[in-house]
């Protein structure tokens, strides 16, 4: 892909995302989302081959499916009160089909077959920001309608997310795959909390955006798409497989670590909502994830894979690929759970 | 507390600045001076606690687990020494730097005011835990004992987690200083005994208690020494240090809810030391004399009286003091024989006088031989259940018979007997090796001649 | 403080002079076993110093406080109780126990470890003085603890035979049994009396003291070997012979019946107590005596007629009369090592052979040692004059005329005549009779290590008991007056004994050898019980640690109960989850499913 064009594109995903953020109109809105989604097809398929056209037609189909669905909402609402401002809690019927739309875009539970097909079959970069960035829009809509939308509806959904996102990484050995079940079950953790306390989703996003980014990132650096290909790292970039193995223990949520800061809020915020059973069992699930990524981190970093002996060498070699953004991220995704206390501002 | 705190954060760069041939000796003399800076906390006269700041504190019940926890760090170093000799430097290091992070966590863990922060940090140990058993441990099965540690304590945990928020949404406050004013009593509902099971379950499994405590074993196992060391010595205790604390905001329903355990426990005590006269592996033999003492220190817990928690603080320090001990002698065998099997290493008595002292030393403080602190633990505990219903004194009684046998058992098997052909040219012990034990036994031989300092809050 | 406590810790803190010299060279050389002798004969003509002052000074007891530690309410102190039975007993044991070092010097002296050995020998003598001198029961079971740690260490010192290990072992399995009788006493005397001092726990009355006491009863079942728990005893002879001496007759052994004696104030009110401990010293009497009858193995014999005088010494507990038992226990101390001593010199000479079968005619080339093996085997049948007669004759006559138990009290009888009995067989295959043995063996006794600690007991053997009946009149007063035939049945049933051994053993000498009869067996085998208890209780133990508690609980119900089946149950959901083939058409009818389900559910709650 040539830069000029590259530039373009990414402008139109980014202005599309922008729009959506901060328009008060919905058929704004709606554009923006369009915008995003067409523009981010060719990102996907960067690398021409036939996989990557699949997974975008994928995309397209999902995301025009949404798209009109979204639409359908809109009029609905249009219909009952007669007005474009997303300012004014929509009616139930339109709540509930924005949601489900919304619901389609960030790939959540029933509607989560097409992320790991669709993450499998783009490059690493195209994936991560599939992952990462194309989540903000629908959230930022969701966080908008957030007093009209039915919690019921939204709460089963999570929790089937948490699920599938948990036994689904289970059966896998490709990365993307890993990760966009990882994403999927993130997507549950963010929105169950949305109904309560929608400043914990922003917060619980910006956390999980900020661990998928360190996380792709090193994938990217070492250009491992399978656990096999990522368990050589040790000869190619030792320092790297101890990085792995923090964030991937970030990603599943453990204490120390900033991946249990939402968690933990989330719990909070749950129990403080008089659910006692609701938090337990997520966090019950989430060891699912939390079982996926150790196996990660056992291959990459408490084992020594068997190598050759020329590959041993590798790791002299001067390192090509420069990622500046690496250690900020790394440490944000690792270090943050003692600024918790200055989180409360959020509630 | 920062006193101790602050040093050992330092530990970390010193160990990665250090020359080469200074690691050990660096890292090991700067740990032995943190300890003994804590050493003064075991003083506390009065019965309130030592309150160092909103964050930290200690009382006589967290001081001797502190104090055992510093004084854990340089035996951990000196036990690993021939153990990582073949690793490059890096690994080293790193291997120092976790075990160093461990006692970071650790020391905040005990001093913790707060429960959540308990909570956080109590979780925080198991990763530098599960690095240390899975990175460095020798067998390909340690990486199922890694996984079976992190998830049987995660799955018991996470409950109390969720209970810790309803419990602080309810009182406000989760300071174990001021929850103990605050507490209301829990009646006896379906839900209240949920919140008990979510309370205690955590600490259970990481005692651990009977039934749940197949990750014990394979972790001890697999473990590289210092791993072994510290699980026995300190992390057994985070669950009954956590117990011990959390029963007070549980109360009057532990009375009510303690028979199930009890007599999982008693059984399992019994279930667990005739499994070890069954065992052939020296460390898995080791590990479940550690499931069988905890299972006590679990019934003195749930008895609920001064003389039970008396009891079961100092078997806490005492076992820790003991087992570990019992893991470097293992270790020591380990390093020689290349095999944790018993028989393969039998009659060492007569190529290594020394260390068969060692091992009688050892597996008489097992044994819970009088005036030892062990003992004054166990007889505490006896007591104690005793008191609290007297057929218990036939299970108590059943145990100590067999933890006899089973102490006596492995000294035999390692120690006497003919010695086999194929341990004839092996290395005579160090002084390393020696140094080590003895800093494991003279702690426990000292603390005989006044064990008032462990013995936790004397109501 | 006043002399009696300065000169007893004088006495214990110099017998722990040789431990502490462990660390200098003199634990080096050769003259550590001399070194440790000679402490122990100053030590024991210290400790004569108090003992005589309190004979002559009449006092009823000294004890010495210090403060160690309170936990709550109770106070723990390390205290010395020094009354009539640790008084008496400290010199005894000294004085036996400078006489086995001796002999130990002779038997030991081609071990490599001799310095080791002396220094357990001298430990184990040590927890013994702890154990006798303490004022609290925790102090004491220091003592009770240490004394079965040693015994473990000594019996196992050859370390290399696994026949010691196990006996060992068993010497341990047997007294932790009994320990859980004791701690359940001291469990039960802190939570009722809130006190483990002995004065205190004497002082407050209690209802029902059925249940320390027999705690306390198991404790010294465990001990001293009494019947159901006696195995250990035979077993320890794979010790060497200074161990068996000094484990028989001063230390160890005797414990369980100290312990017994310093708790009389609580039992002597307890009837149904002391009929439970008379019988089952009867029985061990009878029992261990029928066993000694058929052994061969000449240490094992003496060492049953050690569990025999045990069972004799609880009896007299049985029958309300601790100080006769006390007593008995020191008399017994003198002629039961000089015993020891004599079959070591034997064993030793006959290059370490034990069978009496292959021995005989000894009393021509070994006079001194005959000598004293007669006098010491008269001595413990009770013969007038001897030292075994001021005790065990006293006890049988106040078992006479004691209105007790008269089943008891014959099987009391047959014992002591069985006592006669076997030490005539002894004495007759050992001493008379042609030679058995190797004919190129050369014996000599004339080494004065050997000697000397023989000859000192033997003057003990003879002497010992009228010295002290004469000097220490026991406090509790036996019937003075009896009929002829009951005064005169010991001695009867004691000679009976004898003409009947020498008779049998001269007719036998003749006899062609015949397939044994079951009584026989039923004698030679112990009672068939080492061959119950030590076969099937360890192999039932054994068998369900392994079957039930290791495979069927930790390696398949645990293991399949919580982490495997969670794990079958995680994969084949993931299994089901993750089956997606990439058919998009499906994909898309699940959404429509989901959407027309969620709006319908959704939308019809909430708006008809």
């Amino acid at each position: 892909m040539k830069p000029p064009i590259f530039i373009m594109i990414m402008t139109t995903v980014v202005s599309g995302t922008m729009i959506v953020l901060t328009s008060s109109h919905w058929l704004m809105i709606w554009i923006g989302f369009e915008m995003n989604m067409l523009a981010i097809i060719p990102i996907l398929m960067k690398n021409f081959n036939p996989r990557a056209t699949e997974a975008s037609t994928k995309y397209f189909l999902i995301q025009a499916t949404a798209s009109m669905l979204l639409m359908l909402g809109i009029i609905i609402n249009l219909t009952t009160s007669g007005q474009w401002t997303i300012l004014k809690p929509p009616n139930p019927m339109a709540s509930n089909l924005l949601t489900i739309a919304l619901a389609m875009k960030l790939g959540m539970s029933p509607f989560h077959f097409w992320v790991p097909e669709v993450t499998q079959g783009t490059p690493l970069s195209s994936g991560m920001i599939l992952l990462t960035w194309q989540k903000i829009a629908p959230l930022s809509i969701l966080y908008q309608i957030e007093p009209s939308i039915n919690p019921n509806l939204l709460t089963t959904m999570a929790i089937a997310s948490v699920l599938v996102g948990g036994w689904g990484g289970l059966n896998q050995t490709q990365l993307r795959k890993i990760l966009a079940y990882s994403s999927i079950a993130h997507m549950g953790w963010i929105t169950i909390i949305m109904v309560y306390n929608p400043t914990l989703t922003l917060l619980n996003l910006t956390i999980y955006i900020t661990m998928t980014l360190g996380t792709f990132m090193l994938f990217m650096h070492s250009s491992s798409t399978t656990t096999l290909s990522l368990s050589h790292t040790w000869n190619k970039l030792p320092l790297m497989t101890s990085l792995i193995l923090v964030l991937m223990l970030s990603l599943g949520g453990l204490p120390p670590l900033s991946g249990f800061v939402p968690k933990w809020l989330i719990i909070q915020e749950l129990t403080k909502n008089d659910m006692i059973i609701l938090p337990t069992f997520m966090a019950i699930t989430a060891l699912l994830n939390l079982y996926f990524y150790m196996r990660l981190s056992y291959t990459t970093a408490l084992t020594l894979f068997p190598s050759t002996n020329n590959m041993k060498m590798k790791w002299q070699f001067e390192n090509t690929k420069k990622m500046a953004l690496l250690p900020p991220l790394i440490i944000i995704s690792t270090m943050l759970l003692p600024m918790t206390p200055m989180m409360s501002i959020l509630d | 507390m920062l006193k101790i705190i602050i040093p050992t954060i330092m530990l970390m760069p010193m160990t990665w600045m250090s020359k080469p041939h200074m690691i050990w000796i660096n890292t090991t003399t700067y740990s032995l001076l943190i300890s003994l800076t804590s050493l003064p906390l075991l003083s506390q006269p009065n019965d309130n606690s030592l309150n160092s700041s909103l964050l930290f504190f200690t009382d006589s019940l967290s001081a001797p687990l502190l104090t055992l926890t510093t004084w854990l760090l340089p035996l951990m170093l000196m036990a690993s020494q021939f153990h990582l000799s073949k690793e490059p430097l890096a690994r080293k290091k790193l291997y120092i730097t976790m075990l160093i992070l461990l006692q970071l966590f650790l020391i905040m863990t005990f001093t913790a005011t707060e429960l959540i922060m308990f909570y956080i940090l109590f979780e925080a140990t198991l990763v530098p835990t599960l690095i240390i058993i899975t990175r460095w441990g020798n067998q390909t099965e340690r990486l199922n004992a890694g996984l079976y540690f992190l998830f049987y304590t995660l799955v018991g945990s996470l409950p109390l987690l969720v209970a810790l928020l309803y419990m602080q949404n309810n009182m406000g406050t989760l300071n174990f200083l001021m929850a103990q004013y605050w507490t209301q009593a829990l009646p006896n509902s379906w839900s209240n005994i949920l919140l008990w099971l979510a309370c205690m379950m955590a600490f259970m499994v990481k005692m651990p208690l009977y039934g749940l405590h197949l990750w014990l074993p394979k972790a001890h196992v697999e473990a590289p020494i210092a791993g072994s060391m510290v699980l026995a010595a300190v992390l057994l205790k985070l669950g009954g240090y956590g117990m011990m604390r959390i029963t007070i905001l549980l109360n009057p329903l532990t009375s009510f809810m303690a028979y199930p355990f009890m007599m999982l426990s008693m059984w399992g005590m019994i279930m667990t030391s005739s499994i070890c006269l069954r065992q052939t592996d020296l460390k898995s033999l080791i590990a479940y004399s550690s499931v069988s003492h905890m299972a006590l220190v679990i019934v003195a817990i749930l008895v609920q009286t001064p003389l039970s928690y008396m009891g079961a603080t100092a078997l806490m320090i005492a076992h820790g003091l003991t087992s570990s001990m019992l893991f470097c002698l293992a270790n020591s065998n380990y390093e020689r024989t290349h095999s944790r099997i018993m028989i393969l290493a039998r009659g060492l008595q007569t190529l290594l006088p020394l260390m068969a002292a060692w091992w009688l030393l050892a597996s008489l403080t097992n044994l819970a031989l009088p005036p030892t602190i062990n003992l004054i633990g166990e007889l505490l505990v006896v007591m104690a259940s005793f008191s609290w219903s007297n057929a218990t004194i036939i299970l108590m009684g059943v145990n100590i018979t067999i933890t006899a046998l089973y102490s006596l058992y492995m000294l035999i098997t390692t120690q006497r007997g003919k010695h086999t052909h194929h341990i004839k040219n092996i290395k005579p012990s160090f002084t390393r090796e020696n140094t080590l034990m003895m800093l494991h036994l003279m702690p426990l031989l000292l603390l005989s001649l006044n064990p008032k300092l462990i013995l936790g809050p004397l109501y | 403080m006043n002399l009696f406590a300065s000169f007893i810790i004088m006495t214990l803190s110099m017998l722990t002079m040789p431990i502490i010299l462990t660390s200098t060279p003199i634990y080096e050389s050769k003259l550590y076993p001399q070194y440790v002798k000679t402490t122990i004969f100053y030590a024991f003509m210290t400790s004569m110093i108090p003992t005589t002052m309190f004979i002559s000074s009449g006092q009823e007891m000294v004890i010495s406080n210090w403060h160690w530690m309170t936990i709550q309410t109770m106070k723990l102190s390390l205290s010395f109780k020094l009354d009539y039975f640790s008084m008496i007993f400290v010199p005894v044991a000294l004085f036996v126990t400078w006489s086995i070092m001796e002999f130990s010097m002779w038997y030991m002296t081609s071990d490599p470890h001799i310095n080791r050995f002396f220094k357990y020998l001298l430990m184990f003598l040590i927890t013994m003085m702890i154990l006798v001198t303490a004022n609290n029961l925790f102090q004491l079971f220091i003592g009770w603890e240490g004394v079965g740690i040693m015994s473990f260490l000594l019996i196992g010192w050859w370390y290399g035979r696994s026949d010691a290990n196990t006996a060992a072992l068993q010497a341990i399995l047997y007294n932790r049994i009994g320990d859980v009788g004791f701690i359940m006493a001291m469990a039960w005397f802190l939570i009722n009396l809130n006190t483990w001092d002995l004065q205190q726990i004497f002082m407050i009355h209690h209802d029902n003291l059925n249940m320390p006491l027999a705690g306390l009863l198991l404790a010294a079942t465990g001990k001293s070997a009494q019947f159901g728990l006696h195995p250990w005893l035979p077993s320890a002879m794979e010790g060497p012979t200074p161990v068996s001496a000094l484990l028989h007759s001063s230390t160890m052994v005797v414990a369980g019946v100290f312990l017994l004696i310093r708790f009389h104030p609580l039992m002597e009110n307890n009837m149904m107590m002391q009929t439970i401990t008379l019988c089952l010293g009867a029985i061990t009497t009878l029992f261990t005596a029928v066993c000694a009858l058929t052994q061969n193995d000449i240490k094992k014999i003496i060492a049953f007629s050690t569990s025999s005088q045990l069972g004799l010494m609880i009896v007299t507990i049985g029958i309300g009369q601790p100080y006769l038992a006390f007593l008995h226990i020191c008399t017994h101390a003198f002629f039961k090592a000089m015993l020891f001593m004599c079959s070591g010199s034997i064993i030793h000479n006959l290059n370490d052979e034990q069978d009496i079968r292959k021995m005989g005619g000894l009393f021509k080339p070994m006079p001194f040692t005959t000598t004293s093996l007669i006098i010491g085997s008269l001595a413990l049948t009770g013969m007038p004059f001897l030292t075994g007669f001021y005790s065990k004759d006293l006890i049988i006559e106040t078992a006479n005329t004691s209105n007790t138990n008269a089943w008891a009290l014959l099987l009391t009888l047959m014992a002591t005549s069985m006592t006669a009995a076997y030490s005539t067989r002894m004495m007759f295959s050992t001493l008379l009779g042609q030679p058995r043995f190797n004919a190129t063996i050369s014996v000599n006794e004339s080494n004065p290590l050997l000697i000397n600690p023989i000859k000192r007991l033997l003057l003990g053997s003879i002497f010992a008991g009228y010295l002290m009946t004469l000097n220490i009149p026991p406090t509790t007063i036996p019937q003075l007056t009896m009929p002829h035939h009951l005064k005169l049945t010991a001695l009867t049933v004691t000679l009976l004994g004898f003409v009947l051994a020498l008779e049998l053993s001269t007719t036998s000498l003749n006899l062609k050898f015949k397939h044994a009869s079951d009584l026989s067996k039923f004698s030679n085998l112990l009672g068939y019980f080492p061959t119950i208890i030590h076969r099937l209780v360890p192999t039932m133990n054994l068998a369900a640690s392994q079957k039930l508690a290791s495979t069927l609980m930790d390696m398949i119900w645990l293991e399949y109960l919580l982490p495997k089946s969670i794990s079958h149950l995680n994969m084949k959901s993931s299994i089901t989850i993750s089956n997606q083939k990439g058919l998009i058409k499906l994909y898309f009818l699940s959404f429509m499913i989901t959407l027309t389900l969620a709006l319908i559910l959704t939308t019809a709650n909430f708006h008809e």
